[in-house]
C-alpha cells in the first residue's frame, strides 16, 4: 500500500499561514491533481509531501509511515520540477543516472535501467545530448525519465507541462496519463490549468487560499461543484454566475425566472446565485427550458462551435453554440435558453452549493 | 544601377533610424570609446619606438628605424631573462594558488548557513580589497619584520631563530602571492558568488530528493554549474598572466631578491623610467603585450573547443 495520507497539515511561515490544516487521502496507484488559482498552497502542499518544506502542524504519512521527520531521500518519492531541473553540464544519460549513482547502485544496473526507461520515453536516441541541445518536450521527458528510473512509491509532479507551448502540452499530457496507466505509481500532480486537472486526473482536489474547496472526480466536480469557487474554476469557459432570489417557481434574475423544481416555502426570497454554464444552453425553446433575453457583444468561432459573448442585465456572460460550419445565424441572437435541469444553485451568502428538496 | 543603390540606400536609411532611436544607449557607450581611444588606442602610436633608436629630441617620427635591435638586446641580457622567468613563475605560482582560493571562499560562504557570521566573514575577507598597495605592503613588512613582526615572533614561541624574510630570494615569492591572496581573494570571491546565486535552486532540490549530501551537491551541482564563470575568469586571469602586480614588489623587493623577485613590469620600469631607455622599455612592453594575447587567445580557443564556453 503505497497511498499518501494528509491529516490536518498546516504550513506557516512566521505568523503567515499558507495551508490551513488540510485532510486528503491519495490511494495507492491513484493519480490525483491538486489544482487551483496561484498562491492557493497546491505547490507548498506538494513540497511539504517531498520534504522540502517543513510540516507546521499535522501528520503526513506515505505508505503508512510517518513522514514528518524523514529526510526526502528516505521518503521514496520522486519529484517532477516545473522548470525540469535538469543538470546543465550532465547529458541525458547522465541528469537520469543522478539519483542512481547517489544511492550507488551498481553500474550494470544503472544501464539497464535507464535504457529500459529512455525506450518507454522515446530518448534512446539522445542519451549523449546535453539538456540545452533538447526540446522542450525532449526535456520534459528527460525530467519524467530521472523520476521514473528510481522506481519511487510516490510521483509528485509540480507543474510540469507549464512551460511547454499549448500543442506540446497537450501531447505530454496524453504521454503522462498513459504512462500512468503503465506504471500504475502513486501520483500527485500540481497545476493551475484545469483542463490539465479534468483530463488527468482520478481525482481532482480544488484549493484555494490555503484550503480544500472540494475533493472528487472530475466529473463530479464539473457536475456537482460545492460552490461558487469550484464552479467558477473548472470548465472552460467558466459557470456564468448571476446573482439572484428564489420564487416559488424557481429562481428569478432580472426580470426573468428560471423554472426549477424543488423550491419550498422557506426557501422564496432567499438570495442565491445561479450558475449556468456555457454549454448548458439552447439557442431554441424546448422542454424544460427558460429563455434568457441578452444582449450579443461578440461571437467567437471556434470551428465546431462558437463563444458567444453577451450581457444579460448587468452580467457578462459567456455561452456555447453549435456552428454547423457557420456563425452568420449566431449574430443575430437574442435570446437564450437555458436548461433548468442543468442550472446549479449556491447560497448568495455563503457561495455553498444548494440542494432543493434534497 | 539604381537596383543595386536602392539596398544600400535602405540600409543608410535603416541606420540613420536606428541610430535616431538608440542614440542614448551610444550616449552611454561613449565615455568608454573616449577612454579607449585616449589611454589605449593613441598610446598604440607610441609603440613604434620599440623598433626606433628614440630620442626624445627628435621626437617619435623622426627617430631612424632599427628594426629588431631592442629585442635582440632583450632577449641577450641576462637580467631580462631573469625577470621573464621570475614573471612566468610567480604567475605561475599565483595562477596555481591564488585562482582556486576565491572559488574555494564562495563555496564555502555559500554552504554558511548563519546569516550573520556570514556577512560579518565576507566584509572581513573583502575590506584588504580596499586597502592601498603601499599600506598592504608596510603591513607585510611589519608582519615578516625580524624584530617586531608577528611572524616571527610566533616562530619565537617554538624556539625558531628570526629569519630575515624580505631579504632571503626564496621567501620573496611566498610572501608576495600569500599577500596577494590575502588581499583579492575575498573580493574576487564575489564574481563566483554571484555566479552560485544563479544557480537554479531546483537543481538543488531536485538533487535533495534524489539523496544527495550537501558535499556531493557543491561537487556535483554548484561547482559545474559554475564552471562558465570559472573559465571565463581563468582566460582573463590567463591574458594577464604577464602582468605582476608590480606595485607591490615594487615596495618590497630590493636587489638583494632581484634573484627571485625582479618582474618585466620591474624591469620595464627600472630601464625605462629610471634609465631613460623608453625605446628598450616600449620593446620589453610590447613583447609582453604579445605574449599575453597570443596565451588570451589559445586559452580561449582551448576552453571554446572543450568546454562551449569563451569570452567571444
Amino acid at each position: 500500500m503505497s497511498g499518501v495520507d494528509l491529516s490536518s497539515i498546516v504550513k506557516k511561515y512566521g505568523a503567515f499561514q499558507v495551508v490551513h490544516g488540510i485532510d486528503l487521502t491519495v490511494a495507492e496507484k491513484e493519480f490525483v491533481v491538486l489544482v487551483g488559482p496561484s498562491g492557493c498552497g497546491k505547490s507548498t502542499t506538494l513540497r511539504m509531501i517531498a520534504g522540502l518544506e517543513e510540516i507546521t502542524a499535522g501528520d503526513l504519512t506515505i505508505d503508512g509511515r510517518r513522514m514528518n521527520r524523514i529526510a526526502p531521500k528516505d521518503r521514496d518519492v520522486a519529484m517532477v520540477f516545473q522548470n525540469y531541473a535538469l543538470y546543465p553540464h550532465l547529458n541525458v544519460a547522465d541528469n537520469m543516472a543522478f539519483g542512481l549513482r547517489i544511492r550507488k547502485m551498481p553500474k550494470a544496473e544503472i544501464k539497464t535501467t535507464i535504457d529500459d526507461v529512455a525506450g518507454i520515453l522515446g530518448l534512446t536516441d539522445y542519451l549523449d545530448r546535453r539538456p540545452a541541445d533538447l526540446s522542450g518536450g525532449q526535456r520534459q521527458r528527460v525530467a519524467m525519465g530521472r523520476a521514473i528510473v528510481r522506481h519511487p512509491k510516490v510521483f509528485l509532479f509540480d507543474e510540469p507541462l507549464s512551460n511547454l507551448d499549448a500543442k506540446l502540452r497537450t501531447q505530454m499530457r496524453a504521454e503522462i496519463k498513459r504512462l500512468h496507466k503503465r506504471l500504475g505509481v502513486t501520483s500527485i500532480y500540481v497545476t493551475h490549468d484545469q483542463v490539465e486537472a479534468m483530463t488527468l486526473a482520478d481525482r481532482i482536489v480544488v484549493m484555494n487560499d490555503g484550503r480544500i474547496e472540494q475533493i472528487g472526480t472530475p466529473m463530479e466536480l464539473f457536475n456537482n461543484p460545492a460552490n461558487t469557487f469550484v464552479a467558477g474554476f473548472l470548465g472552460s469557459p467558466p459557470m456564468n454566475q448571476v446573482r439572484g432570489v428564489l420564487t416559488s417557481e424557481g429562481a428569478k434574475i432580472g426580470d426573468t425566472e428560471i423554472k426549477i423544481d424543488g423550491v419550498t416555502a422557506a426557501d422564496v426570497g432567499r438570495p442565491v446565485t445561479v450558475g449556468i454554464r456555457p454549454e448548458h444552453v439552447a439557442l431554441k425553446a424546448s422542454k424544460g427550458t427558460s429563455a434568457l433575453p441578452i444582449d450579443l457583444d461578440l461571437v467567437e468561432p471556434l470551428g465546431s462551435e462558437a463563444l458567444l459573448h453577451a450581457r444579460f442585465g448587468e452580467n457578462e456572460m459567456v455561452f456555447k453554440a453549435e456552428t454547423h460550419g457557420d456563425i452568420a445565424h449566431l449574430s443575430g441572437v437574442t435570446d437564450i435558453h437555458v436548461d433548468a435541469s442543468l442550472v446549479k444553485l449556491f447560497d448568495g451568502e455563503t457561495g455553498q452549493a444548494l440542494n432543493l428538496g434534497g | 544601377m539604381s537596383d543595386q543603390h536602392v539596398p544600400n540606400d535602405g540600409r543608410l536609411i535603416r541606420l540613420y533610424d536606428h541610430f535616431k532611436r538608440e542614440w542614448q544607449i551610444y550616449v552611454l557607450l561613449l565615455p568608454m570609446v573616449i577612454w579607449f581611444t585616449v589611454f589605449l588606442y593613441k598610446p598604440m602610436y607610441g609603440l613604434q619606438i620599440a623598433f626606433k633608436d628614440y630620442s626624445i629630441f627628435k621626437g617619435i617620427a623622426a627617430s631612424p628605424w632599427i628594426g629588431f635591435e631592442h629585442f635582440q638586446t632583450l632577449f641577450g641580457s641576462d637580467q631580462f631573462m631573469r625577470a621573464l622567468r621570475n614573471t612566468f613563475m610567480i604567475s605561475m605560482l599565483s595562477l596555481c594558488f591564488g585562482f582556486p582560493m576565491p572559488i574555494i571562499l564562495a563555496l564555502m560562504f555559500n554552504e554558511v548557513t548563519n546569516q550573520v557570521f556570514k556577512r560579518t566573514a565576507q566584509t572581513i575577507v573583502y575590506l584588504p580589497h580596499f586597502i592601498s598597495t603601499v599600506i598592504i605592503a608596510g603591513i607585510v613588512i611589519t608582519a615578516f619584520s625580524p624584530t617586531a613582526g608577528v611572524v616571527n615572533s610566533v616562530l619565537g614561541w617554538f624556539g625558531f631563530e628570526p629569519i630575515y624574510f624580505l631579504i632571503k630570494p626564496e621567501w620573496f615569492r611566498p610572501i608576495f602571492i600569500g599577500s596577494g591572496i590575502w588581499q583579492e581573494a575575498g573580493f574576487s570571491s564575489i564574481v563566483f558568488l554571484a555566479a552560485i546565486a544563479g544557480v537554479n535552486p531546483s537543481l538543488y532540490e531536485s538533487a535533495v530528493v534524489d539523496g544527495a549530501s550537501r558535499w556531493q551537491m557543491m561537487w556535483k551541482i554548484t561547482l559545474p554549474s559554475i564552471l562558465p564563470t570559472i573559465i571565463i575568469m581563468l582566460i582573463i586571469r590567463i591574458g594577464n598572466l604577464l602582468e605582476v602586480g608590480f606595485e607591490l614588489i615594487i615596495v618590497l623587493y630590493q636587489p638583494a631578491t632581484y634573484e627571485t623577485a625582479d618582474v618585466i613590469n620591474t624591469y620595464i620600469y627600472r630601464q625605462g623610467v629610471q634609465g631613460a631607455q623608453y625605446d628598450m622599455a616600449a620593446a620589453a612592453g610590447l613583447f609582453n603585450a604579445v605574449i599575453a594575447f597570443v596565451l588570451v587567445m589559445t586559452a580561449n580557443t582551448i576552453s571554446k573547443r572543450y568546454s562551449r564556453t569563451s569570452l567571444w
